[in-house]
């Protein structure tokens, strides 16, 4: 009771009661929270409440995906992982990385390192859209999930030793064909999915969907799976809730940190030995900064190459003196334009485009006439979307094989005594 | 043969991407089971999922469609009901077990005769004149059936079973097929009649009433988060919150906020970009033809300050190199996600909200899904290109001398992404005089020497 009522006289506002409260709101928001007996033990630095702790780290920082294979990893491998993941987002306190791995002690650390993620942003919101429920039927309307790379998969087996080109070869057919395969059966799906909105037309109680999904038909047909469905559902509130009242009371959380870093004693600075634990998507990441760096070299050469001989033009055409002083002041105008044109580029790159395009899965609805209320897309504008995109992608493969067929027939040409039939072009 | 560092890669790649489509293919293949049994015959029990407020709902009819119940009605009603018992008797012997299990769970309204089976409650016609007369012929479709084993007649008995069992909402605008405007409890005899499919009885269906409460408390609880963001008493919070977090960084005496390997990553990958938008503008400078001589000089300038940027990037990337190769690499036990999905909206929102997507006709769906798959694919080649001609041309011009067969594939793959090949002929000057052998087009001047080899 003494504890609380320091912590209570700590906090500026609120009564004695405020602090439990949020933070169990906080456990309940989070999946695997803790209960905040633990909390309040780690601002103690009680060792018991390491694990927990640790664990709760996983389950925050480790992909959705992962959820099946990591759940089995022992506490230590955890423990190890948090590490990495923690320094790979640029955690700038020490003390974690050279916490043990078996959970004996550091539970202090580890209680900022959590708050530490919750400061930098909506981490309760984003792993509850994570594990949305999702009733409807889903497709997303852009690429971004799928384009960028997977998550950790089991590492398959690698080849051992050389292979001949012909296993490219024949690893890129097979990567043709499980498209194609791929592409049919999406068109099935679509059909079905169509047949089955059609048949459950006038069925939903929300005017705007006006029909079934698949996963609220199979809910109909199978009850136990309703059941779980609804249990999920429930369960998902159930966070809502929790998530609301959190973001409602977290200043009393705020303020209770603060408290919690000043019982820390002070890093020593730059630690002498920095553990080298780091995941290997440093390597991973080193392969795509050496691919960028390729491809801008290239593009660096080829500038290079077509500046010069406009600029070696130019002096032929011009005579390398200026002509008087209009031709001064139309070069100074156009050395502006230029520079504003420069730099509206860099900003295509630089700044995040707003949220112009539309993102994320939308559950898809058949109907003809508009949607009343709310926001919606229609399937029309995302074909053009796509169609750009498309064409975009295309015009870079196209660029690229260009290239290839460039260098390729400089090598070629090294060769005397060859002829290079070409396949019948498009 | 290739070289086991850039077989082991290029095995890799290929490997990866042949995964991520057999993971794709497999999602798709278990909805497309969902989906075909969705559609066809099937037994919807449970409809009115034991949810007690089912029952008074049904009990309070008198509030509903003006229509009062007329004898007929009733009498007809009962005879349905003995029907009914009659084809769950018979049902009995073929239905599976596990079905039946389930029918004691549901209870209803009014009018219980028997155990494990209740009758309907009350049925109310509807007010247009049409649905009565519907009505009147099922059921003398069941006068006409003893054995419910007969298909067509099994088909009338099963609509106003159907209708006994299959809980409606009353909605007096709408126009629907009368069949919907009767409200009747939840029997579970008719649930031992098969031949359910959702084409002929998908619009009878109706979400269990918990189902729809929990739905619908979601997303008011989405709508509330979400609104409770940018509120301005939350700033004292996201003061707090900037607070705490620059004290985290001065307590760990580091001399100031290093790169993290998700910023690198995400500065590289802006960088790839900058490297596409800046090759389009060069091409669109190069494509141009400058008609007079500022157009000229704009080009020029144009061009040299295309340079002059790249030079930039190229910096950046060398200082991010030296960033991220100044961290060292430990062994893990699960790798991360090396690329986190970038928001194409720039600034995330991570709040879920529902959002619609509308279509009108199948067409337009399978467009749309075969599109997406297209771009999905045709990113896949450009990243697997880009793979491809770091690790072969390398290989292929460091040859002396270059190994025709290695060429010819490494043209087939890099070229014509794997699916046409060339031909590559001797030109032996000892047949012909031999023209200066041109590789871009020898269809067309060459002649065509007999292959050897």
């Amino acid at each position: 009771m003494g504890r609380r009522r320091r912590l209570a006289g700590a906090v500026a506002e609120a009564g004695a009661g405020a602090l439990p409260k949020v933070i169990a709101a906080l456990s309940q928001s989070l999946p695997a929270g803790p209960s905040p007996e633990i909390f309040r033990r780690a601002k103690f630095d009680r060792p018991e409440a390491a694990p927990a702790l640790w664990q709760l780290l996983f389950r925050l920082l480790s992909p959705q995906s992962a959820d099946g294979t990591s759940a089995s990893l022992a506490l230590e491998a955890q423990a190890c992982w948090v590490k990495a993941a923690l320094r790979s987002q640029g955690y700038p306190r020490l003390v974690l990385a050279q916490l043990p791995e078996d959970g004996s002690r550091g539970s202090r650390e580890l209680l900022l390192a959590l708050s530490w993620l919750l400061a930098r942003g909506p981490l309760p919101e984003r792993l509850l859209a994570q594990a949305h429920v999702q009733l409807g039927d889903e497709m997303p309307v852009c690429e971004c999930e799928a384009l960028a790379s997977p998550g950790p998969r089991a590492p398959h087996v690698e080849a051992e030793g050389p292979v001949d080109i012909r296993c490219v070869q024949w690893l890129m057919g097979r990567l043709r064909f499980r498209w194609r395969c791929l592409i049919t059966s999406q068109q099935e799906q679509c059909a079905l999915l169509s047949k089955i909105h059609l048949y459950t037309r006038g069925c939903h109680s929300d005017q705007r969907l006006g029909h079934l999904s698949v996963a609220e038909t199979e809910m109909l047909r199978d009850p136990e799976g309703g059941q779980q469905l609804l249990r999920r559902l429930e369960r998902e509130n159930v966070g809502l809730e929790a998530a609301l009242e959190w973001r409602r009371g977290e200043l009393v959380f705020w303020r209770w940190m603060d408290t919690v870093l000043g019982a820390c004693p002070p890093e020593a600075p730059a630690a002498a030995t920095q553990p080298t634990v780091l995941p290997r998507i440093a390597g991973r990441g080193l392969g795509q900064l050496e691919l960028a760096a390729r491809e801008l070299r290239a593009l660096q050469e080829e500038l290079c190459e077509a500046a010069e001989r406009r600029r070696a033009a130019w002096a032929a055409r011009v005579g390398g003196q200026g002509r008087g002083p209009q031709w001064r002041s139309a070069r100074q105008a156009l050395q502006k334009a230029v520079e504003q044109e420069l730099a509206a580029l860099r900003r295509a790159w630089e700044q995040d485009r707003g949220p112009a395009r539309p993102h994320g899965p939308h559950r898809l609805v058949r109907r003809e006439d508009e949607a009343p209320g709310g926001q919606y897309l229609r399937v029309a504008e995302v074909i053009q979307a796509l169609r750009n995109q498309e064409a975009c992608l295309e015009a870079a493969l196209h660029r690229l094989q260009g290239q290839c067929r460039q260098e390729l027939a400089r090598l070629a040409g090294a060769l005397p005594g060859l002829i290079w039939i070409l396949p019948p072009g498009r | 043969m290739l070289p086991s560092g850039c077989s082991r890669r290029l095995v890799a790649e290929l490997q990866g991407a042949l995964d991520d489509c057999a993971e794709r293919q497999l999602q798709l293949e278990q909805s497309l089971r969902v989906s075909r049994r969705l559609l066809r015959a099937w037994e919807p029990a449970g409809i009115l999922a034991p949810e007690p407020p089912l029952g008074p709902e049904t009990k309070e009819e008198d509030p509903s469609p003006a229509c009062t119940p007329s004898p007929q009605d009733l009498k007809e009603l009962e005879l349905l009901t003995q029907a009914l018992e009659k084809a769950v008797r018979v049902r009995k012997v073929i239905s599976k077990a596990g079905e039946r299990d389930k029918a004691p769970s549901l209870k209803s309204g009014s009018f219980a005769t028997s155990p494990g089976m209740t009758a309907s409650a009350p049925t109310r016609a509807p007010g247009q004149a049409g649905s009565c007369t519907s009505e009147a012929k099922p059921t003398r479709g069941i006068h006409q059936t003893t054995v419910p084993a007969k298909g067509h007649p099994e088909r009338r008995l099963l609509s106003a079973g159907n209708r006994a069992r299959v809980g409606v909402e009353a909605r007096a605008t709408r126009p629907g097929p009368g069949l919907r405007d009767q409200h009747v409890g939840p029997s579970a005899a008719p649930q031992a009649l098969e031949a359910f499919t959702l084409k002929e009885k998908g619009r009878l269906l109706q979400l269990p009433a918990a189902f729809r409460k929990a739905a619908s408390q979601n997303s008011r609880l989405w709508a509330q988060l979400r609104s409770a963001q940018p509120r301005d008493s939350t700033d004292a919070a996201a003061a707090a919150k900037t607070q705490f977090l620059q004290k985290m960084q001065t307590a760990s005496g580091r001399p100031g906020p290093v790169l993290s390997a998700v910023e690198v990553e995400a500065e590289v990958g802006r960088l790839q970009e900058a490297c596409s938008l800046l090759s389009l503008r060069m091409k669109e400078e190069l494509s141009a033809a400058p008609t007079d001589w500022t157009q000229e000089y704009h080009c020029l300038l144009t061009l040299e300050g295309l340079q002059a940027v790249t030079g930039q990037c190229l910096h950046r990337l060398q200082e991010l190199h030296a960033a991220l190769a100044e961290q060292p690499v430990g062994p893990c036990p699960m790798e991360r996600p090396s690329r986190t999905p970038p928001p194409c909206g720039g600034a995330a929102d991570p709040f879920w909200s529902p959002q619609l997507l509308l279509y009108s006709s199948t067409q337009e769906l399978q467009t749309l899904a075969a599109l997406r798959l297209r771009v999905a694919m045709l990113d896949q080649q450009v990243h697997l290109e880009k793979v491809l001609m770091a690790e072969l041309l390398p290989l292929v011009s460091s040859q002396e001398p270059p190994s025709l067969a290695l060429c010819r594939a490494v043209h087939s793959l890099l070229c014509e992404g794997g699916e046409r090949f060339l031909t590559i002929l001797h030109d032996d000057p000892a047949d012909s005089p031999p023209p200066s052998p041109r590789p871009q087009d020898p269809v067309r001047e060459s002649p065509l020497l007999p292959g050897r080899s």
